[in-house]
Parts: C-alpha cells; sequence; structure tokens
C-alpha cells in the first residue's frame, strides 16, 4: 500500500552542499570559478583547439607582432616568436603543462598528504611530537627554494619539476589535515558515534572527511597558485621545461633576448600565468568567504 | 621567559641538526662520489683522497661520518666550490650580506606599505575601499615576480631612465669590504665621494626591493586586516568607545598596539617567502647575492656550493624566525606563559 507523505521531510543539505550554495551566490568567485574551468577544458583540447604546431616554426613569419598591431597578421592572432612559432598555439599547448600539471601535481599531494595527516593525527605521543617539529622544519622552508634543491638533485627536465613540487607540498597537506582531523575529533559528534561503537577508520571516513574536505580545497588552492607560479619560476629559471616545450615560464624565458623588439613575447606568457594565478585564486577566496559565512549562520 | 628562551633553544637545535642531516644526506643523493661531494675536490690525486676519506671518516659507520660532517660544518669549512675550487665560506661571506640587505629592505617596505593599507581596510570593513585595497593584494600576490621584475626594468630603467637596472652599486665607487652590507660599508669608508656613493646605492635597491616586497607587501595586507578585525571587535575596543574616547584615540592608543603585536607573530613565516622571492630576483637584477650564486651553482652543478648555500639560506630563515619570536614573546606577556605556544 502505498503510503501518502504527510510530513513535510526537512532536507538538510550536506556541508558540501550548502557551501556551495552560498559560493553560488558570489559572483566574483563564479566569474573565477568558469576562468578555471575554462583553463582546464583548454588544457584537455588544446591539442585539437590550436590553429598550429607548437613547436613547429613558420621561418616566412619571424617575430609577427600580434594581430591588433599594424603589422600583425590576423592569421597569426598574437604573433609569432623567433623562429615563427605561433604564439597562440604555444600559449594554448603551455596551458596543459602549467595549469594542467600544477593541477595534477596538487592533487597528488592531496591525496598522499590526507592519507599521512589523518594516520599521524591518530597517533600520540614522542612519534607525533616528532613529525610535528619535522613539519615546522620541512614548512619552514620555502617551497621554491626546496623545489629549487629537489631539481639541483634529480637534474633539470620538466618530469623531475613535477616531482619535486609535488614532494614539496605533500608536507602542507599533511599539517593542515593532521590539524583539521584532530579538531574535528575533540567535538561530540565524534564521541557520539564512538560510543555506538565505531572504529577510528570509520569515524575517519564517515564523519570526520565530509566535513573538512572545503578546508582541503580551500589549502588546494592556494597550493595550486603556489604550485602554477612554481612550475612558471623553474621554467623560467631553466630547471623546469626544456627548450622547445611551450611552458608559460620557458616561453618567457625564451622571449627574453627579444624583450625590447618584440615585447610580446614576454608580455603575453606573464599575462597567461596571471590569469591563470588569479582564477585560482579567486576560487579560493570564494571558498574561504562561504566557509565564514556558512560559520556565521 | 625562562622556560620559553629553553624551548626556543632546544627547538633552534633540533633544527639545526635536521638541516645539517639533510645537507650531509644531499651529498648522497647527488650524482657522484660522496666525499667528492662533501669536500667539493673534484681534482683530488689519490694521496689526498685517502686524506678526504679520513677527515670525513668515509671507513666508519655513518654516525660518525655524520659526526665528521658536522665538526666541519661547525669549524666553518664548507669544502671547496667545484666550478671555481675557492672555499665556499669565503664565497658566502661574501655574498650573504648582500642578499640580507636586499630582503631586509624589502621587508620594510613590505611592512611599511602592507600594514596601514592593512588597517585602513580593516577600519572600513565592508565598504568600498576594503575591497578595491583586497582586490589590490588579491592580484599583487598573483603576479609572478620574474615577470614583474622584467615589467619593471622594462618600464623604469629602459624606458623612463630612472633607475638603475642591475648590480649593487656603479663599478665607479670603489667601496672596500668590511661588513659585506653596503650602505654599512659605504658610511664606513673614508671616500670623497661617499654621499654619492651613497645615493648611487640607494637608487640600485630601490627596484629590486620594490619588486620583491609587492608579494609580502599584499600578505601583510591581509594579515594586518585580520588583525584589525578582530581587535576592533574586542570587548576593551567597546569599553573604550563607552568611556567616550574619539575614533582617532581608539585607534592609535588600543588598536593598533594590539593589532601590531599580532603582526609581529607572522612576519617570520612571510621572511621566509620573501627570500625565496629575493632569489629569483637576484637573478633578473643581477644582485650579487646568495640566491643567484646558488642558482648559477645549480647550473654548474656544483653539488658542494648547492648543498652549503641551502644550509646556510635555511640557517638565516630560521635565526630571523626564532628572533620574530622573541620580539613577539618580549611585547606580548600573554605568550610567554603559554604552554601550548610553538
Amino acid at each position: 500500500m502505498a503510503r501518502e507523505k504527510i510530513y513535510l521531510e526537512e532536507v538538510f543539505p550536506s556541508p558540501f552542499m550548502q557551501l556551495w550554495g552560498i559560493f553560488r551566490k558570489t559572483p566574483v568567485a563564479m566569474v573565477g570559478f568558469c576562468c578555471f574551468i575554462f583553463l582546464i577544458l583548454l588544457a584537455i583540447f588544446a591539442p585539437i583547439l590550436s590553429p598550429y604546431s607548437p613547436v613547429d616554426g613558420n621561418l616566412e613569419m619571424i617575430l609577427l607582432p600580434p594581430a591588433w598591431h599594424t603589422d600583425g597578421d590576423v592569421s597569426y592572432l598574437l604573433g609569432t616568436d623567433e623562429l615563427g612559432r605561433d604564439m597562440l598555439s604555444r600559449l594554448m599547448y603551455g596551458t596543459s603543462l602549467t595549469f594542467g600539471l600544477s593541477f595534477i601535481v596538487v592533487i597528488f599531494s592531496l591525496v598522499i598528504g590526507v592519507v599521512i595527516g589523518s594516520l599521524s593525527a591518530l597517533t600520540r605521543g614522542i612519534k607525533s611530537s616528532f613529525l610535528n617539529h619535522f613539519l615546522d622544519v620541512v614548512l619552514s622552508i620555502p617551497s621554491l627554494l626546496l623545489a629549487i634543491i629537489i631539481v639541483a638533485i634529480l637534474g633539470p627536465g620538466i618530469s623531475n619539476t613535477v616531482w619535486a613540487i609535488a614532494i614539496v607540498f605533500i608536507p602542507q597537506f599533511i599539517h593542515i589535515t593532521r590539524y583539521a582531523v584532530k579538531e574535528e575529533f575533540r567535538k561530540d559528534y565524534v564521541l557520539a558515534s564512538r560510543l555506538d561503537g565505531a572504529s577510528n577508520f570509520r569515524i575517519l571516513y564517515y564523519s570526520v572527511f565530509p566535513n573538512i574536505v572545503e578546508r582541503l580545497m580551500s589549502q588546494a588552492t592556494l597550493a595550486q597558485s603556489a604550485a602554477i607560479l612554481d612550475i612558471a619560476t623553474l621554467g623560467f629559471l631553466g630547471l623546469g621545461a626544456q627548450i622547445p616545450l611551450p611552458e608559460w615560464g620557458a616561453i618567457l624565458a625564451n622571449g627574453l633576448e627579444r624583450f625590447y623588439i618584440a615585447p610580446w613575447t614576454v608580455y603575453l606568457p606573464g599575462l597567461a600565468i596571471l590569469f591563470a594565478v588569479v582564477a585560482t585564486n579567486l576560487v579560493g577566496e570564494g571558498i574561504r568567504h562561504a566557509l565564514k559565512l556558512r560559520k556565521e549562520n | 621567559m625562562l622556560t620559553f628562551t629553553l624551548r626556543r633553544i632546544s627547538l633552534f637545535i633540533f633544527t639545526m641538526l635536521v638541516l645539517t642531516l639533510l645537507s650531509f644526506s644531499l651529498s648522497f643523493l647527488f650524482p657522484g662520489d660522496t666525499v667528492i661531494n662533501h669536500s667539493g675536490q673534484i681534482n683530488a690525486t689519490a694521496s689526498e683522497l685517502v686524506q678526504l676519506n679520513k677527515a670525513y671518516q668515509m671507513d666508519k659507520s655513518i654516525v660518525d661520518q655524520y659526526g665528521a660532517y658536522l665538526t666541519h660544518i661547525l669549524n666553518g669549512d664548507f669544502g671547496q666550490s667545484m666550478a671555481s675550487q675557492s672555499p665556499i665560506n669565503n664565497e658566502i661571506i661574501e655574498l650573504l650580506p648582500a642578499t640580507i640587505e636586499l630582503s631586509l629592505v624589502a621587508l620594510l617596505i613590505a611592512m611599511v606599505v602592507g600594514i596601514p593599507l592593512g588597517f585602513i581596510a580593516a577600519i572600513n570593513h565592508n565598504k568600498a575601499s576594503d575591497n578595491v585595497i583586497l582586490s589590490l593584494a588579491m592580484l599583487g600576490y598573483s603576479i609572478p615576480v620574474f615577470w614583474l621584475g622584467l615589467l619593471a626594468i622594462l618600464v623604469f630603467s629602459i624606458g623612463l631612465g630612472w633607475l638603475p637596472s642591475a648590480g649593487q652599486i656603479s663599478l665607479l665607487f670603489e667601496i672596500e669590504f668590511v661588513s659585506g652590507i653596503q650602505f654599512i660599508d659605504i658610511l664606513l669608508s673614508d671616500s670623497p665621494y661617499k654621499w654619492q656613493a651613497f645615493s648611487n646605492a640607494s637608487a640600485h635597491i630601490i627596484l629590486p626591493a620594490c619588486v620583491i616586497a609587492l608579494a609580502p607587501a599584499t600578505i601583510f595586507i591581509r594579515l594586518s586586516r585580520a588583525a584589525m578585525i578582530e581587535v576592533l571587535a574586542a570587548s576593551y575596543i567597546r569599553a573604550a568607545r563607552a568611556k567616550g574616547l574619539s575614533f582617532q584615540q581608539i585607534i592609535f592608543r588600543h588598536a593598533i598596539r594590539n593589532a601590531l603585536i599580532k603582526i609581529i607573530r607572522h612576519v617570520g613565516l612571510q621572511f621566509a617567502n620573501l627570500v625565496t622571492i629575493a632569489m629569483v630576483t637576484e637573478v633578473i637584477f643581477s644582485w650579487p647575492g646568495i640566491g643567484r650564486w646558488l642558482i648559477e651553482s645549480i647550473y654548474q652543478r656544483d653539488y658542494t656550493a648547492i648543498q652549503s648555500g641551502l644550509l646556510v639560506l635555511s640557517c638565516f630563515i630560521f635565526i630571523i624566525h626564532i628572533l620574530t619570536d622573541f620580539i613577539y614573546a618580549a611585547l606580548n606577556p600573554l605568550a610567554r606563559g603559554n604552554q601550548h605556544g610553538s
């Protein structure tokens, strides 16, 4: 027998959905979010979308200024560099290197950091204190410096840069997960499910993680904006992506010699980096803003 | 205060041990022979190698090896640079002061610009000026530092010709090396062109210091804004208002002092960030500091230099960290008694 719904059921959206509800109402954050999605799509589909190859040059079209310039050619929208390579295609391919790789790196460090961090939050005593001090030391070394050292050990190259940056970001995530899990474990709802006989891992998975996922995401956006800057900086210093690769920092370093006669080879990749970092930071700000509002309600 | 000092000292010793352990293990991680990475003597003859192996106790256990390495470091012997074959500690003594000078000037600029802006934003919380300052702060935080440095050179050095684009001082001035910090050396020297040299050195430092200062300044804006908002919501501010104090009196006598204490606490952590930015900026502005030297050693695969440079730079960062902790504790009695503060 079908029972009619007599009670108006009260729906409690999950913490994450509450956050999304607030996030959606902040226009600036949504603009950042759209730019972020746009960059991800560009990173995936760059090979299909880009008009030219990023490494093959057209020697008849060397150092062509962007199309809005009087000497520009509309078939090379953002101009060409000293080997006649199309800047637009290089920047599009660069999205998957600088932005796409930083995204993957952050996800990778996030997963490893969360696993180690939540395990370490469950330990106490000397092991925990040692880890705390150790993390303090590692976190006091700036990420770029540590990445430079790891690249020095592994040797220059884009894959080594990626590994270096992944290793550098793990401690941050361990630290924040550990802190967040410890804080949640002191709360009453965890005690309630412990009284129900739940094991530590069950509490972690079903009770704690849904409540700290936004804090991790906010840290992840911070880490990603730092990762984009670090990959680009290493590329610029010649320690990251090597010569033909269209990584944004490397393109910029490449244009350095012709800085004065062809300024677009320097300011365009810089603008691309700025755009990616601003988009990431806007998303991060939006999450933090929404977190604050949700806490106040 | 005594327990606080003891805690800091134990933390300092622990950190130094970890850092030296890290740089010790780097010798094993780098390609090539461990003892050559320790000492940097790539052209050592067979008999010299035997001597080196003995000095670094390479035939004994790893603990003894670490002890030998530590003794070398404590005696100020970092080995030789593989590229130039000159002792690294001499190179570091010449280069480190330039980095200290640049980063301290940048820190000063960042604090002088960032903290008042943050206070203004906090006082006008949720108004237009708050939003403008916050958006500018986010933009400043997102600009890649090498790009900013290049644009600054393009505009101020090449375009307008106001400021020099490279180096620490014009080569025309001969300043004797005393402390390594250019401004102090200039003031100590008895050259008749002292003041010209001084203004020349200041013109050289403005551009790189401002470029470095931008990102930390934006962080100081956020920190001071958050601190000020928190202080203004405190009950003693309400009490002051109830007493009938004017707005200026509340801000200048009560709010700013308490907010500043909270900011000082974070200066140490920000300094580490600032030094990394300074390393990249040194490369762009050809500043003769330790950052540029370290990056050049990576190009040259000078492993001994990389290892020692890392050790010295992180020690420097950590000493500043501890110093700010002490200043914080000296200014804020609450921090001293806190058993759980770390």
